[in-house]
This record gives C-alpha cells, structure tokens and sequence, in this order.
C-alpha cells in the first residue's frame, strides 16, 4: 500500500466523492419526482393507482417482461448449438464463421430495426413485395423478439465461446475415452460446466432486452406494443410536470427489474462449484464431420445470410434506390448519400457531435478510471472499494431511466447555470453510465502488477502526478487502450440516453438516425444511407482495434 | 485386456518432429513406462494410443486389430477404443459425485442400473474409495480424486489403461503408496498399462519394461534390471546418473 500526502489524498477523495454524487443523485432527484406525482390535485396515492391501473401502463410492463423473456430463452437456443458447431466441430472457416456470427455484438440493434422494417413491413417491405404482401409483419411481438434475438444472442455466444476455450480440454477427452461422442460430450459435460456462463449471459440479455429502446420504438410503438421504455419516452415528451412524475415512476419498475437480475446474478454465483485442479489445455480433439461438412456450411451460411447479410443487402439497396423497393438497373443511384452529406446541415452536426462527445467522454472516463482504480489497488482509504461497486450501480440501470434522472438531477437551472439542451449535458449520462467499463478494466489490469514498481519510484523521488504520468499510464497503455474503445464505441452510436436529451443543434448520429427513419424523408433512403455509413464506421473501427491490439480485442 | 503394437510411428506438428518412428510391441497385462524429460514425446505417444491424437503416419495394432493407419485412412475414434485413461489433472467432473463420475462410462454402455452400481461400488473398494460415493470432488483430497480417476478408468475395463503423469500433483508420502497401489491393482486385474512419467523412481518400481525417449527417439526399452546392469547409449547412461 502506498502513503500518500495529504494533498494528493484530498484530490484522490474530491475525484471520487464528485464520482459518486454524479452517479447517486440522479436516484434521489428520480424518487423526488416520483413522490410528487399529483393527478387531478387528488393526492400521491390516488395519482399511483391512476398510472398502475392504466391499462397502457400494465400492458407494457407486461410486454416488457414477455420480450425480455422470450429474447432470452430463443438467444439461449439459438446460440448454444450455434457455440458448440463452432468451437468443438471440425468445420471448414470456423475462425471466420465464428467472427462473422459474432459481429451483430458490434452494431447498435436499431440499425436492425431500420433494416429489417425495410425487409418485413407487411406492406412495402422487400420481402413482402416477393413473398406477398401482409404475411410478414415486422410489427409485431414476434418482430421485436425477433430482432431483439438476432443481436442479443451474441451475448451467449460470445461468453460460452470463451467458457468453451477455457475448459480444461482433459475433461472433455476423459468423457471420450468413457464412449461418449462428441455429441454427448457436449450434453453430459460441457454444458453443465457452462451452467453458470449461460445463466449469467441469460440474464444479461433479459436485461439489456427489458432496457432497449431503439427497437421497441421503432418496431413496437407503430404497431402498438409498447414496453416501460416507450412508455417512459412517450410520458416525458409529453412534457407536463404529470407527465414526468409518471415516466419517474414507470422507472422504478424498471429499477426494480435490473435490482433483481443483478441480486439473481450474485446468488447464482454463490452456487458455483467449486473448481478442480486445473490442467493444461492442449489440442481440443473436435467432432469429424466427414460427409457432413457442406450440409453444416449451408445450414451456417443460411443462418448468417438471414442474420445478417439479408439485412445488410436490404439498407444498401434502399440506400441506392432512387424510387424505393424498385429493381432496376435504372434506379441506382449515390444521390440518397450526397443528399445526406452535402444537403442535409444535420449530418455534419451529428458526425461532429457524436464524435466529440464519445473521444472527450472516452478520454474523461479513462483518466477518472485510472485514478479511482488506483484507490482501489493501491491505497488503504476507508471504502475503497466502493469506486467499484457505485459506478456499477448506474452502468445496470436502463439506459431510459437513467437518462431521464440526469435530466431531472442536472438539467434543471442551478443558479445562473442551465445543463438543460447542451451537449455538457449528454456527456454527463454517457460517462456516469459507462465510467464503470473504465474502474473494472483498469482495475483489474492494476492488480496484475507489482507493488515494488510504484516503490520503487517513489524511491526515485517521483511525486503521485508524475507516477501516473511515467509509470501508470505507460504500463498500462494496452488496457487503458482497450478501456478507452469500450467506452467509445457504444457512445459513438448511443441512442436511449441521448433521445432523452437531445435538443435542436445536439443532433448524434443516434439520434439523427431515429429521426429519419421516423419521421425524415418518407422514401427511407435517406435512413438506409446513415446506416451504411454506421456500420461501416463500426466494423472498420473494429478492424482497426483488432490490428492493434493483435487480435485480443475486436471481434 | 489386450496387447498392443506400434510401428513406425511418426507425428508432427506443422514442422516440428515430435515422434521420430516409435516401435514398441506390449504383451497383454504388462505394465510399460513411457520415461523422459519434458517434451520427449511420450504424453503424444500416449495420445496417439489413445486416439485422442493421430499419428501422421505409422500403424498402431490393438489385440491384432488396426486401429489406426493414416495412409489406409484407418481410424478408430477414442471413444470406440475402450481405452481407459488418468490424466495428470485428473479431469474429474466437478459438477458430478463420485459415484457419478465413476459410472460415467458404464452409463455410456447403457448397461442397466443395478449391474452398473454393482461395477462401481466394487470398482470403489478397489481403490480403496468405498463409502465416499456420495462426495463431490471438491471435497476430495488430491489422492482421493486421484483414485476416483483410476476407477473411472478401470471401470468399464478396458482392454489398455494409459496414464499420464498421475502422480505428480501428490505429495511424497501419498506418491509412495499411490506407487504400490496402482502396481498391485494392475497386477491384480492383469491389465495392460501404459504409464508416462519423468520420474525414474516410479518407472523403475512399478514396470515390467522401461521406454526411455529422447527427444522423440527411443533411447533404450528394457526391463529396470537391464537398464543397471546395460545401458545401451550415453544419453541413458547420464540420465541414470
């Protein structure tokens, strides 16, 4: 442990005490408007059982819960085969399939949304023009699950695809040598032993289905299906004091959702047996396929291109049509994009916005991150620990809810000083919500180093500042690196939160995105187009990340 | 029970060259140890017996059966092998019991609940687990997962039994003993064992014949006797020292 001077002891609890005001208040300033919630001046109690009573109100809890389970129980199913074909089958490309199922983890699911709107609107969709129209509705339940899956899945997959390469590899080759097969291997032992992945993962999807809000909004609010989220952004945009107080107490319902999953997660945990002595992992032997092998490439193939590449080839053929959903040769056209770059003043300010606000928020929850972990690891300050634990608390909260307490705590005047309608205050909701990327990353790479480094140059008369600077930072780079892109990737094409906030001129990409899909340029190239150029963006900042990080982070 | 031929054994991995043409004949019930220092080969030559890794050329014989012969496309798949196996780790399952783990292979066969509780029960007195059945592993000492990964092993008995550096995470004591017990279970149920170690101690106390292999060579096989009084090559001869 480290003595520090009281100086730097001081600016170690102002940087943390800000932290945690920054990520508690919010809660207060929601509760207080909760209670103030006052219906035809009868009083807080008649006021609740107006809005719990609300017919629209129960429907949409209900929704909620419906979508998120089903969300989770067809993300289980889907992806648990899909992680065993890919990890312990001798497939032809496994590395490439496996990235290329793994990639919808990257792209925000609203720009699914807008693809697949494209694709399945019973009346104008793609496939509704060749299958015939009114037997595809995209809205509906079944849509939004749907959608909802084909992103959320990734969560499972991705975490059993780690658990599978962490197995010690003689459990599995014990179960061959008793007579099992491949198959049976997989049932009988690597399952279970994932148990605990599955659960974990299960509930992080149930999670961030019950917290969407992009894909309810677009898919359910047409089609009347309406989840607390949309609920919530319908009753703040209409504005009223009532209104409001309405959308404070529709998050705590909300609130009370993500307390239990997180309480759920921690027994869970609880639970685990207990490892055994550990192995070395060599060569997993992997399931022979033999004549099988292309019956399993089309199977892969097929699922990839409805996942995925249909929707893809749906937004870019909208995004080069010049009369939507007409095929020729003579419709093809950059025009949608030249509208959007040169013609369209909100672009510009949204590329600009967005960028701004997810380097500086990035950059901010980076250094502040750094600082708290190095409370946590390498100091004795009474309730260290808590730097961990608080930022967590806003990192579960749906993104809805919390942006609305931020509102409610910071937008509001305070002296001469109004956050309301400024990009400050977006940045504010980014960084509470993800400033806990930063502590846990950065902690745990903390951990893994020495205490006679730091020791050793205080010996060499280095003040706190300049150990940071000289010792922390650089030791730290990769981390600090990796920290940094998970913070700014879901920022930069962050909808929930900013749609809360946002005001004329504070256009994101998010946001802009939202618009034109839902009320802009009713052609939808205009839409399509900014989704191209999105996900384009994210899958060469992917790229990008991977090479640099030579290949441990990225998909 | 079964004997078991390998001939001209080769194995790569890209361009190293592990096995460098293995050839050993086991009679049926002998006890053979698989001697070296790290990375001569033997835990691949293990494998390859195993199945759980092909050699990439070479034929292996068992019980005068083909298994495996990569230039005729032959191929017996580990779980057809009836090849029982302990692992270094032990590779007990953690989320079943004892009981469980040990009936694993049984249950595989389909062999019917009675008989397969039978098997195991006498299988536990065999290694001296009996009244533990209900255990999970975590509540095992490492001499006792270490037992239950034998009775897995013996449990469906198989014609071979291979074992890979078992006794390497025990202490001294329980290592001595665990020594004795694995030499007398084997001689007791006449089971041909393959046993790789780096410990000449244990390769010299328990086997019939020795395999010392360097670096994926056979140096020398012999029975311990003839390795004291006639150690064929230099590298043997230091080795002993």
């Amino acid at each position: 442990m480290m003595t520090l001077s009281n100086k730097n002891k001081y600016f170690l609890l102002i940087i943390s005490f800000g932290c945690f005001i920054a990520c508690l208040y919010p809660y207060l300033r929601l509760a207080e408007n909760t209670l103030t919630l006052n219906l035809e001046d009868k009083g807080l109690l008649f006021s609740l059982q107006r809005v719990l009573n609300n017919s629209l109100t129960k429907k949409a809890m209900l929704n909620t819960l419906l979508v998120s389970i089903l969300t989770s129980i067809f993300s289980v199913v889907f992806a648990t085969p899909l992680a065993w074909v890919l990890s312990r089958v001798d497939i032809k490309f496994s590395k490439t399939w496996t990235t290329l199922f793994s990639l919808p983890y990257a792209i925000p699911p609203f720009v699914g949304a807008i693809a697949w709107i494209n694709l399945a609107s019973p009346s104008s969709g793609l496939l509704s023009k060749v299958i015939g129209e009114n037997v595809l509705d995209i809205y509906s339940l079944s849509g939004l699950v749907f959608v909802l899956t084909s992103f959320f899945y990734t969560y499972i997959l991705l975490s059993l695809l780690g658990g599978l390469k962490n197995i010690d590899s003689s459990l599995e080759e014990a179960a061959r040598l008793s007579g099992a097969n491949g198959f049976k291997v997989f049932f009988d032992i690597s399952l279970p032993l994932l148990w605990p992945n599955i659960k974990s993962s299960a509930l992080l999807v149930f999670l961030a289905s019950a917290a969407s809000f992009g894909v309810p909004a677009l898919i359910g609010s047409p089609g009347g299906i309406y989840l607390l989220t949309t609920r919530i952004y319908m009753f703040q945009k209409m504005g009223s004091l009532n209104g409001i107080s309405a959308a404070s107490l529709l998050s705590f319902f909300l609130i009370f959702l993500a307390i239990l999953i997180v309480f759920i997660q921690q027994l869970l945990n609880k639970n685990n047996i207990g490892s055994v002595v550990q192995g070395k992992s060599s060569r997993i032997s992997k399931m022979n396929l033999g004549k099988n092998q292309k019956l399993v490439q089309v199977i892969l193939f097929s699922l990839f291109s409805i996942l995925f590449l249909l929707p893809i080839m749906s937004i870019t053929f909208s995004s080069l049509s010049k009369v939507q959903g007409v095929f020729s040769f003579s419709n093809l056209t950059f025009q949608n994009f030249s509208h959007l770059i040169f013609e369209m003043p909100e672009f510009l300010t949204s590329v600009k916005n967005s960028l701004y606000l997810s380097v500086t928020v990035a950059t901010v929850s980076v250094a502040v991150g750094l600082v708290l972990s190095y409370i946590e690891v390498r100091t004795n300050i009474f309730g260290r620990t808590l730097v961990r634990s608080i930022p967590t608390i806003p990192f579960s909260t749906p993104g809805t809810v919390l942006a609305l307490a931020i509102l409610l705590s910071f937008g509001r005047r305070m002296g001469n000083i109004s956050l309301y309608n400024t990009l400050f205050l977006i940045g504010i909701a980014y960084f509470v919500k993800y400033l806990s990327f930063a502590v846990r990353t950065i902690s745990d790479g903390m951990r893994q180093i020495d205490s006679s480094l730091e020791e050793s140059s205080v010996l060499c008369g280095a003040t706190f500042f300049r150990r940071m600077v000289d010792l922390w930072f650089p030791i730290l780079r990769s981390v600090i690196i990796s920290a940094w892109f998970l913070i700014f990737m879901p920022c930069f094409s962050e909808l929930t939160m900013t749609i809360l906030l946002t005001g004329p001129g504070l256009e994101t990409l998010g946001t802009l995105l939202f618009q034109l899909q839902e009320y802009g340029d009713s052609g939808g190239g205009g839409a399509a187009s900014l989704c191209v150029l999105l996900i384009g963006f994210i899958l060469m900042i992917n790229f990008v990340i991977k090479k640099i990080s030579k290949g441990s982070y990225g998909l | 029970m079964s004997s078991l031929e390998l001939k001209n054994i080769q194995k790569f991995y890209g361009e190293n060259h592990i096995l460098k043409g293995f050839d050993l004949q086991v009679q049926d019930g002998e006890f053979i140890s698989f001697l070296g220092s790290s990375g001569c080969g033997k835990t691949t030559c293990l494998r390859i017996v195993s199945g759980l890794e092909n050699q990439t050329s070479g034929t292996l014989t068992m019980g005068g059966e083909v298994i495996s012969h990569p230039s005729n496309n032959i191929f017996l798949r580990p779980e057809k092998r009836q090849i029982g196996m302990v692992f270094q780790s032990y590779a007990i399952w953690p989320h079943m019991n004892v009981f469980e783990n040990v009936a694993y292979p049984l249950k595989i066969q389909k062999i019917s609940k009675s008989e397969i509780t039978n098997r195991v029960m006498e299988t536990l007195k065999v290694v001296e687990l009996d009244g533990l059945d209900k255990r999970m592993p975590n509540q095992l000492s490492g001499g006792q997962q270490q037992r239950v990964a034998l009775a897995r092993g013996l449990v469906a008995r198989p014609k071979v039994l291979l074992l890979d550096e078992p006794l390497s995470n025990l202490d001294a004591k329980l290592r001595q003993k665990m020594r004795h017990d694995i030499r007398k279970i084997q001689q007791d149920l006449k089971i041909t064992c393959l046993y790789v170690t780096h410990d000449q101690l244990e390769a010299f106390s328990m086997s019939d014949r020795v395999v010392l292999m360097n670096n994926g060579v056979i140096e020398q096989i012999g029975t311990p006797d003839q390795f004291r009084t006639n150690p064929e090559t230099s590298y043997v001869k230091e080795f002993l020292q």
